[in-house]
């Protein structure tokens, strides 16, 4: 089992290189399809699921929390997929949905900003300037994005395995370097990562069931043991109900426990 | 034949990758090893420009900031000239912040396996690993700030590099494989113009080099042996500042014409104005 996620911006040909890894490597690919999974399961119309991938979160949705629910539900839709291993997702903020999980190669596709203008430009019959300025301000709402919601900045190198400069080589090269790099020992199945991308679906598929609830709330799941995390202490009750009514939606949850007034710890979803 | 410029937060790794690059690809390596020939050079400490290279920088340290500007501005003079001849794998010099616009220059990061970091931070300053994982976080966050004081770039930008290679996850044999794979594309093979564009890096360089000596605030480019000099200057210094600068720079082997571009002191022209 690999999982291989290819973050990009728009037009650096990260779509291309990650057809051809998922071709060569014989995976199937992830990308705009799971957002069309999650709107059939959650029953969200897709732009709602697009925009809460792609703009940041205005003032009021940062009060409302609404961009934390949908991402909650994209996230439980990726992990379900990704659980089932070798895999290729070429979507928005993979890197970051599937943080703290072995055996995930983080590749970031970049490309000089003349280089994705004039392809931007050519495709769309437009100036190079104004290609320039679409790409900029995308660039930026992304950042935001990531920013906003997580905390780190998405043009840090650190955040990745390995990070192509598209323009600097072919793309068949991008291709041979990735599919290398997966053969490593490090991105092969083990039983210690097969047991994270499973208990990472199940920890979001429960945090999927409560977030329009409560929004705010954190979910760690470790063999089955679900741990709810709340900073507000006032959710008692009301939140236990929920919880035993979707303990009984899913298979493979042993134990749930809500610890108030905790801080979260940074695998929580 | 190409050059492969390696940067990383963590010398140790650098220095072990570049060796193991230069070993695979039959290059030569230059590191930090060169400092004392450019200090001798220089008739500086080689400390000095260690220090250079180094992290600490703030706005109220200004004096120690244009030290360090003619200190960085001597290595990457050096080292240019060192380039020249490719077939070099260099590492630690900060040359993937000065050489651009050089097409067989391979510019590869190494972002360092941040638990062995942590640990080696830990053992070293006795400190914990968690005290030691908060230290490495600010080390990197100053190794940012002073690329972005010294050089106006932010050296964790992947987009600055044609592979960024995570150490923490792909272990060094594989990434000295790729690197070493890598370098042999056509892309990175010199032609007439990069190799120019080189040169022509290491005039504007060696330019630099001789004007911060007694100057500040000075940007230099070069282009077919023809020197453009941008300067801040008060009005009543102009015409002497810009004898100066053509006289300094034209003892500078290779230069044939000198322009120089000075733009008004306006805060300090206005302070003296209030005298």
């Amino acid at each position: 089992m690999s999982i291989i996620t290819i973050s990009r911006g728009s037009y650096s040909m990260g779509v291309i290189v990650a057809e051809q890894v998922a071709q060569r490597l014989g995976y199937s690919i992830i990308s705009r399809d799971l957002l069309l999974d999650a709107s059939d399961r959650f029953h969200i119309p897709e732009i709602r699921l697009i925009r809460a991938i792609h703009d940041a979160p205005s003032i009021l949705e940062r009060f409302s929390h609404s961009k934390q629910a949908y991402l909650a539900y994209i996230r439980a839709a990726l992990a379900e997929r990704a659980s089932g291993g070798n895999v290729v997702y070429h979507g928005l903020a993979g890197h970051i949905l599937l943080k703290n999980i072995e055996g995930v190669l983080k590749v970031r596709i970049t490309a000089d900003m003349n280089y994705r203008a004039a392809r931007e430009a050519e495709r769309e019959g437009i100036s190079v300037d104004e290609a320039r300025s679409i790409l900029e301000k995308d660039d930026q709402q992304r950042r935001r994005w990531t920013k906003s919601l997580h905390g780190v900045d998405p043009w840090d190198s650190s955040l990745y395995d390995l990070a192509i400069r598209i323009d600097h080589f072919k793309v068949d090269d991008a291709v041979e370097f990735i599919c290398r790099a997966v053969e490593s020992e490090r991105f092969r199945e083990t039983k210690k990562s097969l047991q994270m991308i499973n208990d990472l679906a199940l920890a979001c598929k429960v945090k999927a069931e409560i977030v329009d609830e409560f929004p705010t709330l954190g979910v760690t799941c470790q063999y089955g043991n679900i741990i709810v995390y709340t900073k507000d202490k006032s959710h008692g009750s009301k939140l236990h109900k929920h919880l035993e009514a979707v303990r009984g939606k899913f298979s493979g949850i042993y134990n749930l426990e809500i610890h108030s007034a905790a801080v979260f710890p940074p695998e929580a979803v | 034949m190409p050059i492969i410029i390696i940067s990383s937060d963590a010398v140790q790794s650098a220095e072990q990758i570049a060796k193991a690059t230069a070993d695979a690809v039959g290059y030569e390596c230059l590191g930090r090893e060169i400092l004392p020939e450019i200090a001798a050079t220089n008739k500086v400490p080689v400390d000095k420009l260690e220090e250079a290279l180094g992290k600490s920088s703030s706005p109220w340290r200004r004096m120690r900031a244009k030290r360090r500007s003619q200190l960085l501005a001597q290595i990457e003079a050096h080292v240019l000239d060192r380039l020249m001849a490719d077939k070099i794998v260099c590492w630690g010099l900060a040359a993937h912040l000065y050489v651009r616009g050089v097409s067989h220059a391979l510019k590869v990061r190494l972002v360092p396996d941040s638990q062995q970091e942590a640990g080696r931070i830990a053992k070293q300053r006795g400190v914990s690993e968690e005290k030691a994982a908060k230290l490495l976080q600010t080390d990197v966050r100053k190794q940012a700030q002073w690329s972005q004081t010294a050089y106006g770039l932010n050296e964790l930008d992947p987009t600055m590099y044609d592979l960024v290679i995570n150490l923490g996850q792909i272990d060094p044999d594989e990434s000295v494989r790729t690197i070493s794979g890598a370098v042999a594309f056509r892309k990175f093979q010199p032609m007439t113009y990069s190799i120019k564009c080189l040169a022509e890096n290491a005039m504007a360089a060696k330019v630099k080099t001789k004007l911060l000596a007694t100057m500040n605030d000075i940007s230099v480019q070069a282009r077919d042996g023809r020197v453009v000099v941008t300067c801040k200057a008060l009005k009543r210094e102009r015409q002497k500042k810009a004898a100066a600068i053509k006289a300094l720079a034209g003892q500078v082997e290779g230069v044939e014409f000198v322009e120089v571009h000075l733009i008004n002191y306006v805060i300090r022209e206005a302070a003296e104005s209030f005298r």
